[in-house]
């Protein structure tokens, strides 16, 4: 069975969940280990992958089993409807889910919440996302391995814009760098499209690319990622382009406050301290893409964490891994040197 | 790239027809969080991302009956649009948590409210408040495009036409999809595209249905993800991508064959152009979807098009809305939908010669007050 599948398993046994209902593609890779087609954007809810507790079955929407593993039958895969009451009988004929007391989805339309109560009028809804953030937030060791293999990936894309920085290059012209290099590396889809913008003193760092160009002693915030075989990493830089000047010297003020909240991200530190280490700081989980942590949500070892600060007209992040004693930081792509 | 385009016309525009459909349906608002429709409604803009960060760094909008400018929630204050006043725009609603999910009920306006999605967080902090669907009133003022919105069409699918024109002269034996949507997509970010929408799709195709991979429906399997396998000359490569251009979806799909088609692959093609041909013929205001399909279906084959699928789709800031032409919504949901002008139809049927694969393409049509206009190019057969 699936690692990912085994502890989902768990997680619903323990929160007494009899069928899980998937719409969100990250959660149903998590389960299924399936590669379908990767969309930009969140879609809404639709039941594209079905988890049965009684079975430990997975049932994924799919018209084929390419990119399926072969631990799910094609008997297992049912076919997408344009008539969301088609899909939901596809989902109410999976043997378990008929007879289920407490299902769980992680999202939801008023449409798809009539369908259900219609279809399975004895079954009480619950919070799926919470099962699955449970289930995903703690990396095993091969976890980590993917990510470390995505994170070669990331940097050494990241190193194709910085190359290409230059007077004259526009952002979007970068983020076309980072991207071509990235699929050269063997991975078409990017964890989120990077922002490679460049810093205006005194102003909010923009996160959409334009056609502006970067000019000599100019700062570019470099943030970017990218899903290898599933698996996000993401780190972001800012560069100078052409001359470093006085201005760059804003980055020692960036750095002390990078060191502040870097040391707070340690096992049993409630996320909230993280976010109140400095203005500017986020932090979220970091596995298969986008993992959500709540204020109140603690550190735990072999949690992954990208840690970004906004600071002092510097964009800064990293991964992290958190263990026992401190992070570890595995994104090792450098910092420009102060001016 | 020559057309009028007025960004702020196009957003006035649409914005009035949200409110004025609550209006006329007795809404008090809409509350948005899916990205599509808010870039619809208010063409605010955050950064293309996979699912998972789309949705947890999502905008949030709020839509009101009385035509006042919508309230906005979001990260990214480079991507609201110039109209917005400072007093519209606030800080992100964290809606994947409760504490978020309970700061939107408190903005909430009184009456009746539709809504497009939930999180569960605030499908439990709206628990006992009577809630519609907030998707047909959206998919109805989507429908019929104003001129800026099809001028937005054309721009996005000028750009990926032209960045495909890149991958003409690549498509050799051993090159691999993944480098071919590398050069891809550095070029239309080169060319002026605000995102990327779906990973590019370079399928080879099989001879036959039953060379695999399976088939749930027992029919062409696609689109599948793009691999790092080298292509193989004769191979047959299914090529289909998506863009955004200014919240705007394009939709380019063609067939190389590597190595260069030969007689059967343009037999293929020109079976394929009769298809759209006889479409064509047939499409002004006043036919409905089943004309479409009649006329399609007219040489007495099968019927030629994906089943899973549709012979055509609408385009907009959903990369596929209505109007859906030939899907298993079956044939009365085709003979009510009645085209009018503003409609976007994109035409992509399949031939399919099992045994000796198959031709797909893609054409982009609007609805016009006598016929139709094209908004992408005419494809020219196989490449390769």
């Amino acid at each position: 069975m699936a690692e990912g599948l085994a502890r989902a398993l768990d997680e619903m046994a323990r929160r007494d969940v009899d069928v899980l209902v998937l719409g969100r593609e990250a959660n149903a890779r998590f389960v299924s280990e399936a590669t379908r087609l990767w969309l930009a954007g969140a879609r809404p809810f639709a039941p594209g992958c079905v988890v049965v507790r009684e079975t430990g079955a997975v049932h994924l929407l799919s018209v084929t089993d390419f990119g399926v593993p072969p631990d799910i039958p094609p008997e297992r895969l049912y076919p997408m409807s344009w008539n969301p009451a088609a899909m939901m009988g596809e989902v109410a004929a999976i043997p378990g889910v008929a007879n289920a007391s407490r299902i769980a989805v992680d999202g939801l339309t008023p449409l798809f919440e009539q369908l259900i109560a219609a279809t399975l009028p004895h079954a009480e809804l619950a919070d799926g996302e919470v099962v699955m953030r449970a289930a995903r937030a703690v990396k095993s060791a091969t976890e980590i391995a993917h990510i470390r293999a995505a994170i070669a990936v990331a940097q050494e894309a990241m190193g194709a814009a910085v190359e290409a920085l230059r007077p004259g290059v526009r952002e979007r012209d970068l983020k076309g760098v980072f991207e071509e290099r990235m699929c050269a590396l063997g991975t078409t889809t990017p964890a989120f499209e990077g922002a490679f913008c460049v810093v205006d003193v005194d102003a909010p760092i923009r996160r959409l690319v334009s056609d502006r160009a970067a000019t000599d002693g100019d700062l570019v915030a470099m943030s970017a990622g990218v899903l290898f075989e599933g698996w996000e990493a993401s780190l972001g830089r800012t560069w100078p382009c052409g001359r470093p000047t006085a201005d760059h010297q804003r980055r020692s003020r960036w750095d002390d406050q990078w060191a502040q909240v870097a040391d707070r991200c340690r096992a049993g530190a409630p996320v909230g301290d993280v976010r109140a280490g400095a203005p500017g700081v986020a932090v979220h989980g970091v596995g298969q893409g986008y993992e959500g942590l709540a204020d109140d949500m603690v550190l735990a070892p072999d949690m992954v964490v990208l840690l970004e600060l906004e600071a002092a007209g510097i964009l800064g992040a990293d991964m992290m891994l958190i263990g026992e004693t401190g992070p570890q930081v595995l994104t090792t792509y450098p910092y420009p040197s102060a001016a | 790239m020559s057309g009028d385009l007025d960004l702020a016309r196009m957003r006035r525009e649409r914005h009035g027809k949200v409110a004025n459909a609550l209006e006329a349906q007795g809404f008090a608002a809409a509350v948005l969080l899916g990205q599509q429709n808010i870039a619809y409604a208010l063409g605010a803009r955050a950064p293309a991302a996979d699912a998972a960060r789309a949705a947890h760094r999502r905008m949030v909008a709020i839509v009101t009956a009385d035509g006042a400018p919508a309230q906005l929630y979001t990260s990214f204050p480079d991507g609201v649009p110039a109209e917005l006043g400072a007093e519209h725009v606030h800080p992100a609603l964290p809606v994947e948590w409760p504490e978020g999910a309970r700061q939107l009920l408190d903005v909430l306006p009184a009456g009746p409210v539709a809504l497009d999605e939930y999180t569960m967080p605030l499908h439990a902090a709206l628990d006992g408040r009577e809630i519609a669907d907030a998707t047909p009133i959206l998919s109805t003022c989507k429908i019929v495009k104003t001129s800026d919105e099809l001028e937005c069409i054309r721009r996005a699918q000028f750009i990926n036409e032209r960045a495909m024109l890149d991958i003409d002269g690549r498509v050799v034996p051993g090159v691999r999809g993944t480098e071919l949507s590398g050069v891809f997509l550095r070029r239309i970010f080169e060319l002026g595209a605000t995102a990327n929408t779906v990973d590019p799709i370079w399928q080879v195709m099989p001879s036959r249905i039953d060379d695999g991979p399976y088939s749930v429906t027992g029919d062409v399997v696609f689109p599948t993800p793009t691999t790092r396998r080298p292509f193989d000359a004769g191979d047959v490569i299914w090529v289909d991508t998506g863009i955004d251009y200014e919240g705007y979806a394009s939709d380019f799909g063609c067939t190389f064959v590597v190595g260069g088609p030969e007689a059967r692959h343009h037999d293929q093609a020109a079976r394929w152009r009769e298809v759209v041909d006889r479409c064509l013929d047939v499409l002004k205001p006043g036919a409905s979807a089943g004309d479409l399909v009649r006329a399609a279906s007219s040489d007495g084959s099968r019927r030629p098009w994906l089943p899973h699928l549709y012979l055509a789709h609408g385009i907009g800031t959903n990369s596929a809305e209505m109007p859906l032409v030939g899907t298993d919504l079956g044939a009365d949901f085709d003979d009510a939908l009645v085209l009018a002008p503003g409609m976007v139809l994109v035409f992509e049927p399949v031939v399919w010669d099992d045994g000796h694969s198959g031709f797909r393409a893609e054409e982009i049509v609007a609805v016009t007050d006598d016929g139709y206009e094209r908004l992408s190019a005419r494809d020219g057969g196989p490449r390769g």
